[in-house]
């Protein structure tokens, strides 16, 4: 009763559109896209409930194997050379005095570019021929020219670099704004204690944002098993399926098979390994956190 | 106490997902409607139809014409209601919107959807409403037979009909010692063009569509160019395993490997293809006559530089792939809409060619908004019809006509064949990398690889 009286039912009256709106529109599709991967449904037609007959049929897919290892390929990649940029970047700026946003604006504006856009730009530096921007250059060293993204074995890293420069600004922030947390009197003992630049990074700074560190490369890997635009503009899944990931797959049962059983079928699957690996890395990480 | 309150949300969320859950599935099993049922056609009966393709505000002369052309209408049967909206066919959103119900009741959408859309039924059986305004026997057979299933049913109204052929760069021949008016017409002279222009001006002389679909679009083409099919008639087996195929392969292959006359760029959709072309890096490539549209108008090539000769045959003449765009009406139309929508297809689409004045008015239309007239294709009537419509838009043509004589002379010469059967995006969107792999890998195994493909499609075709 106290509950009550102490105006309980007043706060639910507040709060209870507010959690119907979030469930309806947050997760209604989530429900229904789990509907649907039972289903064979083409939105159109009445749908058909199919078992797990969509689950099978995308498991055994021939084109699955390769497109997840491809997708893990990418998150490697982006993993080992485009998480430490970030990192890198950002505290390079935050151990400028002066000048420092000049470089912050450096740094965020290939984020502020609309990705399609990017996209179209790099894919004119990556020209194959010997006139392209990046050929040209390679070719003053004696280099090249190299096919970019027309070899099987140059597209995924070449699209791993465009991805890594599109994303490092938006990420680098979030490291600024952690560094700002950075107790100074840490530093000022360290340089008391004759710590230079590089003992002074590695000694104060990155276990003070060890916590923010390991909860971006969580997000980072969440990120890459999602990816869709780059694949899509750049190669279309080419050459010869080198960059075909899962999300292409799933787009391509979608939408060029009109087959939406078999395409949110394989998006649970991925939401599923997904939700695994985030508690196997929250269990593992767990004794090197900071909260 | 925390413990206590974590589990109570736990529970709270785990209750309402349930909800959610049944709710889902409750609504997942409602029927959807779909048809008008078996209910009779009223003619008579006032009846609203939303047509889609309105042009936008930057047509203004076009925009005007079709208002007008909504209002005569509507004159001349004052129980039918027209609304209109600028809806208009993209391949990448197609399916999204047809999923989504939010298509207009007539919309243009391109040849290469019906051959998915029929077995999955999304598009509306039209044949008794097709007889009953009087539109079936103006129809070019040949062409109906895209938007027709095996028993024979019409699904569709194409209305603007074109067959793939070789486009190809005048100025780039010339460069090369070629006459820009003979265009070639087999295969091996393909080849050995292709090398004298890359050798004489550095620049690809011939380039292969190969990504989001185009590679077995096209590969499709050139085996049906080497007189090879790709699907059995009836859609259930894969028929590409055999010689017409390789030997499409293999040419490629030559031409990539051997000769080096295909250029540096392997990765190619429709629209990058059309812009190195307008660009002048590519002497030849397989496309329909509209590229002279977007590569002129968009990519900003010289008219006089625009050639289009019939596609290459090999040992032929064995014919080409068809393509175009067809009038669908949506699978939510009722019977009373399905009529009144044809009349209204009949109106826009077909009286321009059994009356001057609107044929006339239609090509000043197009020239007022700085549009192509003349840019020849395939007649979605009888020939008859089609040149006597020609003659009276003759005065107005803007495009070089000429320049497409190869590619005119081969309408009436080639066979028009029509696109796999069954799942024809699907099977393309397998054959990409097979063309991928034969351009960018040097010991490629084209039997294996034709193999393998057979095999995934077929696994496909049977799902």
């Amino acid at each position: 009763m106290t509950w009550y009286r102490s105006g309980g039912l007043s706060s639910i009256a507040f709060g209870l559109p507010l959690v119907l709106i979030f469930l309806y529109f947050s997760w209604g599709p989530i429900v229904r896209g789990l509907v649907l991967s039972f289903q064979k449904n083409n939105l159109v037609q009445a749908p058909e409930w199919v078992g797990w007959s969509n689950f099978s049929y995308v498991l055994t897919d021939p084109q699955l194997p390769q497109a997840a290892l491809n997708t893990l390929y990418f998150a490697a990649l982006a993993l080992v050379f485009g998480f430490p940029v970030p990192l890198f970047l950002a505290v390079f700026v935050s151990e400028l005095r002066k000048a420092g946003w000049l470089y912050n604006v450096l740094s965020y504006l290939p984020a502020v570019v609309p990705p399609v856009a990017a996209i179209l730009l790099w894919t004119f530096f990556y020209d194959p021929s010997g006139a392209g921007v990046f050929n040209s250059i390679l070719g003053w060293f004696g280099l090249g020219p190299f096919a970019w993204l027309n070899s099987p074995t140059l597209a995924m890293p070449a699209i791993v670099l465009e991805a890594t420069w599109a994303g490092a600004g938006a990420t680098s922030i979030i490291y600024l704004a952690a560094l700002t947390g950075v107790r100074t009197e840490l530093y000022e003992a360290a340089e008391l204690d004759g710590a230079g630049i590089w003992r002074r990074v590695w000694h104060v700074t990155l276990p003070q944002i060890r916590g923010i560190i390991l909860i971006m490369m969580l997000l980072q890997l969440i990120g890459t098993f999602q990816v869709f635009t780059e694949p899509f503009l750049f190669t279309g899944g080419g050459p010869n399926n080198a960059t075909t990931t899962v999300l292409l797959l799933i787009y391509r049962y979608a939408f060029i098979n009109g087959d939406f059983g078999a395409a949110t079928a394989l998006s649970v699957l991925l939401a599923l390994v997904l939700c695994v690996l985030s508690a196997v890395y929250h269990f593992v990480t767990r004794r090197w956190s900071t909260t | 106490m925390i413990r206590v309150r974590r589990w109570g949300r736990y529970g709270t969320a785990l209750g309402v997902a349930g909800l959610m859950l049944a709710a889902g599935c409750a609504k997942g099993t409602d029927p959807a409607s779909s048809g008008g049922g078996a209910a009779a056609v009223d003619e008579k009966a006032p009846v609203t139809i939303t047509i889609g393709d309105r042009p936008t505000p930057d047509k203004p002369n076009d925009l005007k014409a079709f208002n007008q052309k909504v209002s005569d209408f509507m004159a001349k049967y004052p129980n039918i209601t027209v609304k209109s909206t600028e809806t208009s066919w993209q391949a990448q959103t197609f399916q999204a919107q047809v999923a989504g119900g939010t298509l207009p009741t007539v919309m243009s959408i391109s040849f290469t959807e019906p051959a998915n859309m029929i077995p999955n039924k999304q598009l509306p059986d039209i044949t008794d409403e097709l007889k009953l305004v009087d539109l079936t026997k103006d129809l070019n057979p040949n062409v109906l037979k895209i938007v027709e299933d095996a028993n024979g049913r019409i699904y569709g109204v194409p209305t603007d009909v074109f067959s793939v052929g070789l486009a190809y760069n005048r100025n780039l021949f010339k460069q090369a010692g070629l006459d820009p008016d003979k265009p070639p017409t087999t295969w091996d002279e393909v080849r050995q063009y292709a090398k004298q222009i890359s050798e004489k001006t550095g620049k690809a002389g011939y380039a292969q569509l190969t990504t989001n679909n185009t590679g077995g679009w096209m590969l499709t083409t050139m085996t049906y160019s080497m007189g090879g099919t790709v699907e059995s008639p009836d859609g259930k087996k894969s028929t590409f395993n055999d010689a017409p195929t390789k030997k499409a392969l293999q040419l490629l292959k030559d031409m990539r490997w051997t000769d080096n006359s295909m250029g540096s760029r392997f990765l190619y959709n429709q629209e990058e293809v059309r812009q190195d072309f307008a660009a002048g890096k590519i002497g030849m490539v397989l496309q329909a006559p509209d590229a002279y549209d977007m590569s002129v108008k968009q990519f900003g090539m010289k008219p006089a530089d625009f050639g289009e000769g019939a596609l290459p045959q090999d040992g032929g003449p064995h014919g080409t792939l068809t393509g175009g765009s067809l009038k669908m009406i949506s699978p939510k139309a009722t019977k009373n809409e399905i009529v009144a929508a044809l009349k209204w297809i009949k109106f826009d689409q077909f009286d321009k060619y059994t009356n001057e004045a609107a044929a006339v008015a239609d090509a000043k239309n197009a020239i007022a908004d700085k549009g192509f007239v003349g840019r020849p294709g395939i007649s979605p009537l009888s020939q008859a019809t089609y040149d006597q419509y020609n003659k009276w838009r003759e005065p107005y043509v803007n495009v070089p006509v000429k320049q497409f004589q190869g590619y005119i002379d081969s309408t009436t010469s080639l066979k028009l064949l029509p696109e796999p059967p069954n799942k024809g995006q699907e099977v393309y969107s397998l054959l990409d990398p097979v063309v991928q792999q034969v351009l960018t890998k040097k010991d490629v195994d084209i039997d294996k690889l034709v193999s393998d493909a057979a095999s995934k499609i077929d696994a496909r075709l049977a799902r």
